[in-house]
């Protein structure tokens, strides 16, 4: 183990300490089609050679920016010709290895013996497009693209200030993904970055390709079905968390940003909130917050009332109970449960499905579900209802993350409910409130503000209060700053 | 190590929510696909001082009903004697309504109300009802014309429940339970009678402890509803002077004197005449004060026979006895507070305020 290790050393040593030649670029580069060495005769002494990756520049641009300039310039100095880019001298081999693969142009002046960079990154990817997984009808569209500098543009430009920091980290032995660390300096709890900081640096993995590769590697509890960092691809989200004192991570390759610290209660809450006025966004987070409780309780009361607790049904809905239920082969557990295995194929498949397939997946899952499992009598009218009243209520979830989470309790509640009852539906929430008050996100507590309990932070909780009286932010998150407004003198 | 300690705590505290929750490690197989949650008992009297009882089985279904009966000694006998003449286990939480049989109530009804009240399973709210008749010929009758007969009958009796609707008398096994046991009350059930084409509601019966003892009907029930019931009417027919009397409420002040000797029950009433069919001019101020005083006497008199078929019956279900409390005194015994019941010289009187009608047509003096 200790051999291997200091073999590896000694080979990262040789190629540090190796001269910077066209040579040992070819070597390197061996085998590589889109390499190119191109040499420029700018005098009958003087030769400039270009060295770059042809796949990760722009080639409009190298023409226009660099050889143009080159040849027609008459100037001694490669420095003195370009002018309209940036130039980098590189001293070491691992540096223009290092440019030659982000994207830049090597420059080498023979007769100078001068290795110089010019960033020309191919800007081939996504334009921005609006949000396909937080859609919302009013307010800003756009939305994160693949690439990072991209995004910090959209978070720059929302807010123009100094105090925004953009501090820049490289994870993955391989992928050499950029992340960056964004938070407004003086306002954003410095423990906040600095346990980020260090997570980051402890990160030992070869490729990244999702930011939530990256959370998995910060989060504090693995095994947990709560995400702990938020993911959005927002930029307004994103804007606003770092207003209220968060921080911000983008991951270089993707469109979702990671929030953080979060608590269960940002998984309920939509940027839809703070357009809307204040009462129909409140009513809006409350239906939210009902409706998650419904699609996670609804099925196994239904479970615990046919099976355990006949008393407690009002006795016209027994009525159609007994009459829905009676020719059915399965007990109500097994009936519950193959219908809810049953949503989950649906679902999925209907997300890995092209859109126009997905109109059969409809049809299908609509008749023979519904209709036909009634009919066929695998299952009652009554759970049909239900299994379908709390499928729809699980989408009201803003958090994505969340609404797969909730199939999960779902079912963990469904045996509980099976075996004892109501009893062990209450057990259920039991151990999930004792597991949310046990998680944390970078170590602040997931359940607060109810517990650490803070008064003022619920004005925009189970409700969202008016803008003018949320003056002060979030306790929880402990700003720097805690009011929202200047002071007057 | 320190795994199975924590391990063993945890499962400590597991056991401990059971324990101290007072819950059962066994759990009753309810599948309510296997069970008959009777919905109504029917209970008179069999042979031999035996228990007759009936209800309609399979409940809550539309398969084809039968009405079962079982003669037994003990109510639990017959509940388990069900299982064994019927393919579902019988069960009893769902149960919102016990027939009792008119004979039945006259003989005393306290082991079945004690039985009742002791089994977690029924709750506090079925509703209690005195039939006249043979009550299983009709239920036999009834399986092929009304499918959900008991159901229906249940709804009615939930309907008049629900905010004091001033029809008729509804009790259920809590209230009748408070009646029975507080001193100085007796309780009451309404009284149903099973006539060819129906059942149709006959009145209240007053009830001397758990003994059925008089059955009150039409104007007597309907002032039973005023006073004490409800203390609302929808309407109150008086045939005798052709009028009905619309949404009357009363108030009611009863004073008592120092010796116990004479007891003073005012009535205060506010309605509205809804409907007149006789000759006099109720425009007419005059008129309207002249049939307000004769409704008052006639009232008057009503209620005086009403309390003093009550005081010869020995029973209080007007909560009377209550008066006599005075703080700082110990109460008196009820046996006593019954001897001197009988013997009160109660004076009613009723005031009556009628909403005036329109005064277009009255002949308005000084003009």
């Amino acid at each position: 183990m200790e051999k291997k290790q200091i073999e590896s050393k000694l080979v990262t040593q040789s190629i540090a300490e190796s001269e910077l030649s066209i040579e040992a670029l070819k070597k390197i580069l061996v085998q590589m089609d889109d390499a190119e060495f191109v040499e420029i005769d700018i005098s009958d002494i003087r030769k400039i050679h270009l060295v770059y990756i042809r796949t990760l520049i722009d080639q409009e641009k190298l023409n226009e920016s660099i050889i143009k300039p080159l040849t027609s310039c008459s100037k001694p100095s490669i420095q003195d010709c370009i002018v309209n880019s940036s130039i980098i001298p590189i001293p070491t081999f691992i540096e223009a290895k290092k440019q030659l693969f982000s994207g830049s142009i090597l420059l080498f002046d023979s007769s100078q013996n001068l290795w110089l960079a010019v960033p020309l990154k191919n800007p081939i990817g996504r334009a921005i497009e609006s949000s396909e997984t937080e859609t919302i009808l009013f307010g800003a569209k756009d939305s994160f693209s693949e690439q990072v500098e991209q995004n910090i543009t959209l978070i720059r430009r929302r807010l123009p200030i100094h105090e925004l920091k953009a501090e820049k980290f490289t994870v993955g032995s391989l992928s050499e993904t950029s992340v960056v660390l964004m938070y407004i300096e003086g306002l954003t709890n410095p423990d906040f970055v600095s346990t980020v900081k260090e997570k980051i640096s402890e990160i030992n993995f070869d490729l990244f390709f999702d930011s939530s590769q990256v959370a998995a590697f910060l989060e504090e509890h693995q095994n947990s079905i709560f995400p702990q960092f938020q993911q959005t691809d927002r930029p307004d989200v994103v804007t606003y968390s770092l207003e209220l004192g968060k921080i911000t991570l983008l991951v270089d390759n993707t469109p979702f940003a990671l929030v953080a610290p979060i608590t269960f209660f940002h998984l309920f809450q939509s940027p839809e909130d703070y357009i809307n006025r204040w009462v129909v966004a409140s009513f809006l987070r409350i239906i939210r917050y009902v409706s998650f409780i419904l699609s996670v309780t609804l099925i196994p009361f239904y479970v615990a009332l046919t099976t355990h607790h006949y008393q407690m049904i009002p006795i016209q809905t027994l009525l159609v109970l007994v009459d829905s239920r009676s020719k059915l082969p399965f007990t109500p557990f097994w009936e519950a449960f193959i219908m809810l295995i049953f949503i989950e194929i649906i679902k999925e498949a209907s997300l890995r499905m092209p859109t126009k397939t997905g109109q059969t997946l409809g049809v299908i899952g609509g008749i023979v579900i519904g209709q036909a499992a009634v009919e066929a009598g695998f299952a009652s009218n009554v759970l049909i209802v239900m299994v379908g009243i709390s499928t729809i209520a699980s989408f009201l979830i803003p958090n994505y993350l969340m609404t797969k989470a909730n199939s999960l309790i779902q079912l963990m509640l469904l045996i509980f409910s099976s075996l004892l009852g109501i009893i062990g539906i209450a057990l259920g929430i039991i151990a999930i409130l004792a597991h949310l008050n046990s998680l944390s996100s970078i170590k602040q507590p997931y359940f607060s503000p109810v517990s650490p309990f803070f008064r003022k932070d619920w004005i925009d909780l189970f409700i969202r209060g008016p803008l003018v009286k949320m003056m002060e932010r979030p306790e929880h998150l402990k700003p720097l700053k805690l009011k929202r407004y200047k002071t007057r003198r | 190590m320190r795994l199975h300690k924590k391990i063993f705590k945890r499962l400590i505290l597991l056991f401990m929510t059971f324990w101290l929750s007072g819950c059962a490690h066994f759990t009753k197989n309810n599948l309510i696909e296997e069970i008959s949650p009777i919905t109504f008992l029917s209970i008179s009297k069999g042979d031999k001082g035996k228990l007759k009882i009936s209800t309609i089985l399979p409940p809550l279904s539309k398969e084809k009903k039968i009405v079962m009966s079982q003669e037994v000694s003990l109510l639990k006998e017959g509940v388990q004697k069900y299982n064994l003449n019927f393919y579902q286990e019988i069960k009893s939480g769902q149960m919102r309504m016990l027939v009792i049989s008119e004979e039945l109530g006259k003989d005393g009804i306290m082991s079945i109300i004690n039985v009742l009240l002791t089994d977690p399973d029924i709750s506090l709210r079925i509703y209690l009802v005195i039939v006249k008749g043979n009550f299983e010929e009709y239920l036999e009758s009834q399986l092929d014309k009304d499918e959900n007969f008991d159901y229906s009958f249940y709804r009615m009796l939930k309907h008049y429940e629900e905010k004091n609707q001033g029809e008729l008398t509804v009790v259920n096994l809590h209230e009748f339970k408070n009646l029975l046991y507080t001193p100085y009350s007796d309780p009451f059930l309404p009284v149903f009678k099973i006539q060819e084409d129906g059942v149709s509601y006959e009145g209240t019966a007053l009830f001397q402890d758990d003994k059925l003892v008089e059955t009150i009907s039409s104007l007597d029930d309907r002032i039973f509803q005023l006073i004490n019931n409800d203390h609302y009417l929808e309407v109150l027919p008086i045939p005798k002077f052709e009028v009905v009397l619309g949404h009357v409420r009363s108030k009611i002040i009863v004073d008592i004197d120092s010796s116990y000797s004479t007891m003073t029950y005012t009535v205060n009433i506010d309605t509205r005449i809804e409907e007149y069919r006789g000759e006099k001019q109720l425009f007419d101020p005059k008129e309207l004060e002249n049939m307000k005083k004769n409704i008052e006497t006639h009232l008057e008199k009503q209620t005086h026979e009403l309390v003093k078929k009550m005081q010869e019956l020995k029973v209080d279900p007007l909560q009377l006895g209550v008066q006599t409390k005075r703080p700082f005194s110990k109460p008196m015994e009820e046996k006593k507070w019954i001897e001197m019941f009988e013997k009160m010289d109660i004076k009613i009187k009723y005031i009556i305020n009628i909403d005036s009608l329109t005064d277009a047509n009255s002949k308005r003096q000084n003009l």
